[in-house]
Order: structure tokens, then C-alpha cells, then sequence
């Protein structure tokens, strides 16, 4: 039986050094096989594909060699220098999808922030009715990712859908403004992410608020913090970790969408949408480069570690409960 | 809590009663300010739901008119929208993928979980940790791999997976299973080990003492777990696209077809198609609302969105 050292956020969990010597005591067997099922699946289904991912990143693979792919053309390092110079047919780099990737998921994560803060701090505090605001801030989160761009396409849709009605009543904006077909595709789909997952960081920042003691509320009182300074000095330093966590998990979910835009603009999508998962999609299932998309897509895994491993560093995961 | 306390704060916000004293300690947004940012939201919230539900009774003609409120209200998009594409077989196959799904998933993650929170053994961190490393992983770039997979397992066995509920399935539950897992290990590690201990002196089994005691005990996780994982499979577009026929498909890609279809066609169903999400989108709300309070602490647990 190993002795790991056990980090302070398990201890909870599975350090109980006594008990577990009164189990070693009354069972002789411990009956491991209960994981077994999870673990061949796990493998199975998640690591092996993403070995072969990897392996298939290196290939020269197209719909021709796909069905001996064990025996296709090794590419070595030719599909990672297709993918960041010249890209698809449909003339998006995975370095220009990149660019669009990156903005857009840092740019929806800033928008989301304060918007699911206010939300947070709205419902903080007890009073009538509370309970119906907090179900209905859920349900654009909880409406299925495929239905919530179905019904922005139809927002979106050019002179006849709502934002452009509303925009030309307005008079703030032409009747024409194309929201799915150019470059202000890019925005519509902030647009509709943050309608669609604002309510995410209402709910860790809600999660973090309800852990805040009430003494430090009341001692700020007693103090004469009025509103604002009781939100900076007392609140914001209480959820620094809660949102550290929540920015990095949104950044990744968002970098990782793919249902959003693909049900909005189709495929290909417009240049200024061609999000990585998008691109990927696109090399190879609508111009069977296998070996490309498998170069992007190991692009994005590496882009999506990087802001994982320095929250990591700087906080420590011991520190946070996942 | 000091009497001065209480007067300071009562003389600072000329509010009496001590209710009202413990309310606004914690009161950051001003009444006044927190209506309107509530209403605000509320707005942007309800603009495109409404607007969808108003496209829903809309008559196909006219959704791309110059009238926004239609000539009349075209409530048989409702009954119309079956027979367009076979939704109900959508509906249907959604129903059966997500749920056996997610209660194979759920069921191997109490196993798991119990293994991992009662006992030790070499790469028991590990594994949780690989857990979370593995939801990480961008799901487009597993879906040929694993749709090789599933083709070289056929040629071995002689069997047909692609294309049957097994594979789509198999695909949902194994998602589904890291979140699961972490889950149902901090609900199973806060049951005291002093109960199993109980009845396995009383002299039950191991999986007499599992079910009997920790199950019931840990039954709001498992809710949470199963709604979590029944989400994987009904939300999803991509593997749902390659590993299902025509027969098996889910409601997600039946929708895809839906909206596709009418691209070519003279004129969109958009009606239609806006009634179609509505049900799409109906189960699922329903679902959040009656287990909602349940459900907040295992999202906030996850961190994740099926």
C-alpha cells in the first residue's frame, strides 16, 4: 500500500490514517475491480483517441489513407508548419483562427465578469421574490448550447431578425448590417456567448459570496465602509480566488466551444468566426486533411495548457477546491 | 453581535429591526440600484427567449416580413414541425442515449468513488487529478480518433457499433464520467465511514453495506451526477453528428438537419424550426428548476457545462 503525501484540499476526502488501518483489519482484499469499469472506458474512449491524435498530427492522412491509417505517409513535422502558414483551403491559418480563438474567449470572459458579479451581489442579500430572480438568471446557461445559436442566428438574421429591427429603429445602425456573413460575424458571436454563459460566473461568484463571514461585513459597518468601499476592500479580496478560478475554467470553456459557432455560421464559417475548434472541424471533416486538423488540434491543447499551468504555479491547486 | 453594533448600524442606514440590521451588512448593490440591474438582466435574458417563442407561432411567410408581430397566431408550427423532419424520433433517441447514459455513468462513479474515498492505493491522486486533465481535452480533436476506435473494435469483434445507440452511448457516459466522478467522491467522503463500519459488523456485505447505507445517503449528489451527465449527451452537436444514422439520431442533430434542410429549399421553416428548439430546450429547463438547488453547489463543485 503506498504512502503518497496527501495535499491539503484531499485531506478531507481520503486522509483518515486510523480508519483506514481498521479497514486494512477487516478486509484483507480491498475490491479495487469497482474502478476498473471507469478506467477501461476512460481509456478506452478519451486516451487512446488522444494518442491517436497525436500520432495522426505526424501523418500524412486524407480520406484515401484513412482506412489503412496505421500505414499512411509519416508527414513528420510538415502538417504543424501547413497549419501556421498556410491553413485550410477556405484560407483561415490555424494561427489566424488562433488570433480569433484568443480574442474571443478573453474578450467574452471580460464581458461576463462584471455582468455575473452585479448578478451576484443582486441576489446576495434576502428579499421577496429572490428565488424566481435566481432561476430565471440560470436559464440562458441552462438552454442547450445548439439552441441558444439557433435562436441568435435567428436574432442575427440580416434586415428581418430583432437586432437589426431594433438597431434601425433606432437609427444607430443600417438595416444591413450582415451580423453572420462578415466581419461583424465575430461580434455576434461574443454577443450571443455572453448572453449564453454570463451565468456561469454568477454562479461561482454567488458560491464565493455565501463563504464571506458575515463578521467582516459587520465590521466594516462599525468601520463606516459605505457600499462601494465594502465591495473593493472587503468582497473583492474574499472572491480573489473564486474568480481567478472561474476566469481560467470560462477562458477554456469558450476557447473549447465548438457548438456555438458551428451551429450559427455553418461551415465553413465566416473568416472572422473561424474559431480553432471551428478550423479544426473544417480540415478534417469538409477537406479530409486528417493530418492537419490533428496539428491544430494539438496547437489548441498546447495554447489551452499554458493558462492552466501558470494559475496553477501561482496559486497552487491545493489551495482551491475544485 | 453588541448592542452598539446595532445602533451604529441602524443610525447608519435609518433602517430598524434586527431582520433588517442583518439584511443590509451584506447589502452592496442599494435597493433602488439592484432593481434595476436585476430588471436589466431580466431584459436581456427574456428578449431572445421571447423572441424565439414568438418566431414559434409565427406563420413561415411571415418570419421574414416587414411585420414583426404576425397576421395571426400559427400555432400548428407546433403540430406541423413532426412531420418535417421525424423530430419524435430525435426526441426519442435523445431520451434513450442521455439517460441510460447518464445512469451507467453515474452508477460506475459511486463505484469508483467509493473505491477512491475508502481505501488506499498507489496513483489515487493521480487518477483524480488525470481526471480533471482529461476534461480538458478539446472534444474535435477526439471525435476521428475515437470514431477509428469504434471501427477497429467492429472489424475485431464483428460487430456494428457506428451508427448504433451502444456507441453514442458508451461515447456520452464515458464524458460524462470525470465530473461524475469528482462529484460522487466529495459527496461519498463526507458520509462518515462509521455507518458502512455498522452494518458490515451487523454482517452485511461490501456492496450490501454500499447499497443500503451510502447510497441513500449520497442520493442528492447522485442526483446532481445524473442530471450533469444526462446533459453531456443531450446537449451535444459534435460526436452525436458522426456516430449516429439516420435512425439514431439525437435531437441535437435532428435540429441540425432541420435547419439545414431548409438552405436549399424555397422557403425556411423557421416557424417550424423555432418550435423545434423550444422543445429542445423545454426538458432541460424543467429538469434545472426542479432540482435547482441541488444543482448550484454540484455546477460551482465542476466548474463545468456539459
Amino acid at each position: 500500500m503506498s504512502t503518497e503525501p496527501i495535499p491539503e484540499v484531499m485531506s478531507k476526502v481520503v486522509a483518515r490514517p486510523h480508519i483506514r488501518h481498521r479497514w486494512r483489519v477487516m478486509f484483507h482484499q480491498r475490491p479495487l475491480w469497482l474502478m476498473w469499469p471507469s478506467m477501461f472506458l476512460l481509456i478506452v474512449i478519451i486516451g487512446i483517441p488522444f494518442l491517436i491524435a497525436f500520432y495522426i498530427s505526424f501523418l500524412n492522412l486524407t480520406q484515401y489513407t484513412l482506412r489503412s491509417w496505421l500505414h499512411a505517409p509519416w508527414a513528420g513535422l510538415t502538417n504543424y508548419i501547413t497549419a501556421l502558414t498556410a491553413g485550410n483551403v477556405v484560407g483561415t491559418s490555424a494561427l489566424a483562427s488562433l488570433g480569433v480563438s484568443i480574442s474571443f474567449s478573453v474578450l467574452t470572459t471580460l464581458l461576463i465578469t462584471p455582468i455575473g458579479v452585479l448578478a451576484a451581489l443582486t441576489v446576495n442579500t434576502q428579499y421577496r421574490g429572490r428565488t424566481i430572480i435566481r432561476a430565471l438568471y440560470l436559464v440562458p446557461y441552462v438552454i442547450p448550447t445548439f439552441v441558444t445559436a439557433l435562436v441568435w442566428r435567428m436574432m442575427f438574421l440580416n434586415r428581418t431578425g430583432l437586432v437589426d429591427r431594433f438597431l434601425a429603429a433606432l437609427h444607430l445602425a443600417n438595416v444591413n448590417m450582415y451580423w453572420l456573413l462578415g466581419p461583424n460575424s465575430f461580434w455576434a458571436m461574443v454577443i450571443t456567448d455572453t448572453w449564453a454563459s454570463w451565468a456561469f460566473i454568477y454562479i461561482m461568484v454567488l458560491a464565493g459570496l455565501q463563504s464571506i463571514s458575515h463578521d467582516l461585513y459587520e465590521a466594516a459597518d462599525m468601520d463606516g465602509a459605505n457600499a462601494w468601499q465594502k465591495f473593493i476592500h472587503v468582497v473583492l479580496p474574499q472572491l480573489r480566488h473564486i474568480l481567478g478560478l472561474s476566469l481560467l475554467l470560462s477562458t477554456l470553456n469558450h476557447f473549447n466551444n465548438f457548438t456555438l459557432p458551428f451551429v450559427m455560421f455553418g461551415t465553413p464559417p465566416p473568416v472572422q468566426a473561424d474559431v480553432l475548434p471551428l478550423n479544426v472541424y473544417v480540415s478534417s471533416f469538409q477537406l479530409f486533411n486528417f493530418g492537419l486538423g490533428g496539428a491544430m488540434s494539438i496547437i489548441t491543447l498546447i495554447i489551452m495548457l499554458i493558462p492552466g499551468f501558470l494559475y496553477i504555479r501561482t496559486l497552487r491547486l491545493g489551495e482551491v477546491k475544485v | 453581535m453588541s448592542s452598539t453594533s446595532t445602533t451604529i448600524s441602524q443610525s447608519a442606514t435609518s433602517r430598524p429591526g434586527p431582520e433588517k440590521k442583518h439584511r443590509n451588512a451584506q447589502e452592496i448593490l442599494p435597493p433602488p440600484l439592484r432593481i434595476a440591474v436585476t430588471a436589466i438582466l431580466a431584459i436581456f435574458i427574456l428578449i431572445p427567449i421571447a423572441y424565439m417563442i414568438l418566431l414559434s407561432v409565427t406563420p413561415d411567410t411571415e418570419v421574414g416580413g416587414e411585420q414583426l408581430i404576425p397576421s395571426h397566431w400559427a400555432f400548428d408550427n407546433y403540430i406541423n414541425m413532426w412531420t418535417t423532419v421525424n423530430l419524435f424520433q430525435g426526441l426519442q433517441n435523445s431520451l434513450v442515449v442521455s439517460g441510460i447514459a447518464s445512469i451507467i455513468a453515474v452508477i460506475l462513479a459511486v463505484a469508483a468513488a467509493y473505491v477512491i474515498t475508502r481505501f488506499t492505493f498507489r496513483g489515487r491522486l493521480t487518477f483524480l487529478y488525470s481526471l480533471i486533465g482529461l476534461q480538458t481535452i478539446p472534444g474535435v480533436m477526439l471525435l476521428l480518433p475515437l470514431f477509428v476506435v469504434f471501427v477497429s473494435i467492429q472489424s475485431a469483434l464483428q460487430i456494428q457499433l457506428v451508427g448504433t445507440y451502444t456507441a453514442v452511448i458508451i461515447t456520452y457516459l464515458t464524458f460524462a464520467l470525470p465530473f461524475a466522478i469528482w462529484l460522487m467522491v466529495s459527496y461519498l467522503g463526507s458520509i462518515p465511514i462509521d455507518l458502512e463500519e455498522a452494518a458490515l459488523v451487523d454482517g452485511a456485505t461490501r456492496i450490501q453495506a454500499l447499497w443500503r447505507v451510502i447510497v441513500p445517503l449520497a442520493l442528492p449528489g447522485i442526483v446532481v451526477a445524473i442530471v450533469f451527465s444526462f446533459l453531456t449527451g443531450w446537449n451535444d452537436v459534435l460526436f452525436a453528428s458522426v456516430l449516429t444514422s439516420p435512425t439514431t439520431r439525437t435531437l441535437a442533430v435532428q435540429l441540425q438537419v432541420f435547419s439545414a434542410a431548409q438552405e436549399g429549399g424555397a422557403l425556411p421553416l423557421y416557424g417550424q424550426l423555432m418550435g423545434a428548439a423550444v422543445v429542445s430546450a423545454l426538458p432541460v429547463v424543467i429538469l434545472y428548476m426542479i432540482f435547482q438547488r441541488y444543482l448550484i453547489g454540484g455546477l460551482t463543485a465542476g466548474g463545468v457545462k456539459g
